[in-house]
């Protein structure tokens, strides 16, 4: 049964390449729908990995209250010893942030300045996979950067570059699971603090790591109690929520690409669809022929739900990988006020997508695939 | 020539409605065939000759009588059952070949046996046996493209035989060639009778390509006019 299911796919494959140039336009409009539906998937599943919030979580950021953006929050240095001794806090980091733009942007260059002999103990799950940390610490303009900004920027050990005022030696390149870290460039906070305008002493945020997730919203509300008297009271809320707090107008823009999808989506089915239909309708006596050679309703629509399948599967396929080279080569990072997100696409994508280009070309088929089995064989033939 | 009929219809109607109107193309035929006999049959346009063909091949059902092939009533087996049936016990054979072009010689033989459980040796031992039948053994891989009429309707013979049916039917299978093409085929067709035992069915307006059958029937207004033994 299964071999016979096979025969049949393969000569629907076979009767693909009898119009190539139709065959042919039909996949490259499924590869082209499909592609839009895998950067827009890739681009809210990157935005939803970012900001939703895990039972595993457990970094806080304190951030001045009423503030939202890295130019305006200004926490004094000397609050990292005050959050340290709050119970519950596993360990305290003061970051300094300078960005090249605030606004929403593709291309955001985000400094982050932190004590150079704190880095490693804060986030043991860095990676240096190029440089060394040493190096890093030992120059005072040496700068650690996150692997995707590397990449974007073609950046590499030893290089120098310039931006947001800042003129940085690269000592190393970094990976971390947090797609956050590896969007950046780690700098030493004296050097960023030297060089901008808020100078010594002055930080933009905190990032406190607690000892146990469920501590979270306790040693939050801690924080923000004991500084809520001082004259720089903070805002202390989970890293998730900060950054969708932060990047709400590119969630919103995010909410609307969802229709771009859905659009590409069902323009794929028409255009799967309406080539079906053509092509049952200049194959009504060849489905009479295979009728008469003893071929029973249930293998012709096999036949052509199997066209439907290949065209809609090798489409897809194409679309799909197409949209995922095109987002590992490009490195796309939206940023707005200091976060940068990094659009990435993930095998879930990959699997997700092929099964909607299966599915869509099983269904743009079913119509077509009813009418030629249900056809008068003798009608057919005189057609 | 085996006397034992291998189609026996009995009082066989055909009747459908064109619009408003009841169409009765074949009336209350009575026919007997026995195995291996190559009967032609003939008669005008409208006269029923293709339905007669068309039911005996399984592709159409009768509205009334019994027609039974190889001991089996066909006209009382389901859509599916049908389909099954005309596999094992039809080979078609069209005027116009229908081949399917993107398919070589070979792959359009083997379309029949692609729905069985033949193993893929037996396959391409059975698809090579026929094209070697029709003389066609070394064109196997070419497209229809690349074959002469005649070449296109020798596959289409082959293509009938792949499955080794009793029974051949052939709807006008030299009304498109020119006088050599249809000489060969017959010739071809006459062979398989008399020497492999198929039983052939024909409708032809054509009497010369009549005259290479056992016997003659013409049919007219839905109903047998007279039957003609023709000289071997």
């Amino acid at each position: 049964m299964i071999s016979q299911a096979l025969r049949l796919s393969r000569l629907a494959g076979k009767q693909l390449l009898r119009h190539r140039l139709r065959s042919l336009l039909t996949l490259f409009g499924v590869a082209a729908g499909l592609f839009l539906f895998t950067a827009v998937s890739s681009l809210q599943r990157s935005l939803d990995k970012a900001t939703r919030l895990e039972a595993t979580d457990s970094t806080l950021v304190v951030y001045r209250e009423n503030r939202f953006c890295p130019s305006t929050s200004r926490l004094p240095e000397f609050y990292e010893e005050e959050i340290r001794a709050i119970p519950g806090v596993r360990e305290v980091i003061p970051i300094q942030i300078t960005v090249n733009n605030c606004n929403a942007s593709l291309d955001v260059i985000s400094f982050r300045g932190v004590p150079p002999d704190q880095l490693a103990r804060f986030a043991p799950e860095l990676e240096i996979i190029d440089g060394s940390l040493s190096d890093w610490q030992a120059r005072s303009d040496g700068a650690l950067l996150g692997k995707y900004f590397a990449s974007r920027r073609g950046l590499a050990v030893g290089d120098a570059f310039e931006a947001a005022g800042l003129k940085v030696q690269v000592s190393g390149i970094l990976d971390s699971p947090e797609p956050q870290d590896n969007n950046v460039a780690y700098v030493q906070l004296p050097f960023l603090q030297q060089n901008s305008s808020s100078g010594l002493g002055t930080v933009t945020q905190f990032n406190v790591r607690v000892e146990a997730p469920e501590d979270l919203e306790r040693v939050a509300k801690a924080i923000d109690q004991r500084f809520r008297a001082e004259s720089e009271p903070t805002y202390t809320q989970p890293e998730k929520a900060f950054i969708a707090n932060t990047a709400g107008e590119l969630l919103s823009l995010a909410a609307f690409t969802r229709w771009i999808g859905l659009g590409a989506v069902l323009a794929v089915f028409a255009l799967l669809g309406n080539t079906l239909l053509m092509v049952q309708r200049g194959r009504v006596k060849e489905n009479a022929v295979l009728r008469t050679l003893g071929y029973p309703a249930p293998a012709i629509l096999w036949l052509v739900l199997s066209e439907g399948a290949l065209l809609g599967l090798s489409g897809g396929l194409s679309g799909v990988l197409g949209a995922m080279f095109m987002l590992q080569w490009r490195r796309i990072s939206m940023g707005t006020e200091g976060i940068a997100l990094t659009v990435e696409s993930d095998p879930r994508i990959l699997i997700s997508g092929l099964l909607l280009a299966l599915g869509l070309g099983l269904f743009a088929s079913l119509w077509p695939a009813w009418i030629a089995m249900k056809r008068p064989v003798v009608e057919s033939l005189r057609s | 020539m085996n006397a034992s009929p291998l189609i026996h219809c009995h009082h066989l109607t055909k009747h459908y409605r064109k619009g408003k109107q009841q169409v009765t193309p074949l009336q209350a035929l009575d026919l007997k065939v026995p195995r291996g006999e190559f009967l032609a049959l003939m008669g005008p346009s409208g006269s029923g000759k293709t339905t007669l063909l068309n039911l005996i091949a399984g592709i159409d059902s009768p509205s009334e009588g019994e027609l039974i092939i190889d001991g089996q009533d066909i006209s009382q087996l389901s859509r599916g059952k049908l389909s099954r049936w005309r596999a094992q016990h039809v080979g078609y054979i069209f005027q116009l070949y229908h081949l399917i072009p993107v398919l070589s010689a070979y792959e359009n033989v083997e379309l029949p046996l692609l729905l069985d459980s033949f193993s893929g040796r037996e396959r391409r031992e059975r698809v090579e046996l026929a094209l070697r039948l029709v003389g066609l053994e070394d064109r196997m891989h070419h497209k229809p493209k690349e074959l002469s009429g005649g070449q296109e309707q020798r596959v289409a013979i082959a293509r009938a035989l792949v499955a080794d049916p009793p029974l051949l039917v052939a709807d006008e299978p030299t009304g498109d060639l020119d006088r050599d093409a249809a000489a060969s085929v017959l010739q071809l067709l006459q062979e398989l009778s008399r020497e492999h035992g198929k039983t052939i069915v024909m409708v032809t307006h054509d009497p010369k390509a009549a005259e290479a059958a056992d016997r003659l029937l013409h049919l007219e207004k839905g109903k047998l006019l007279e039957s003609e033994a023709l000289p071997a």
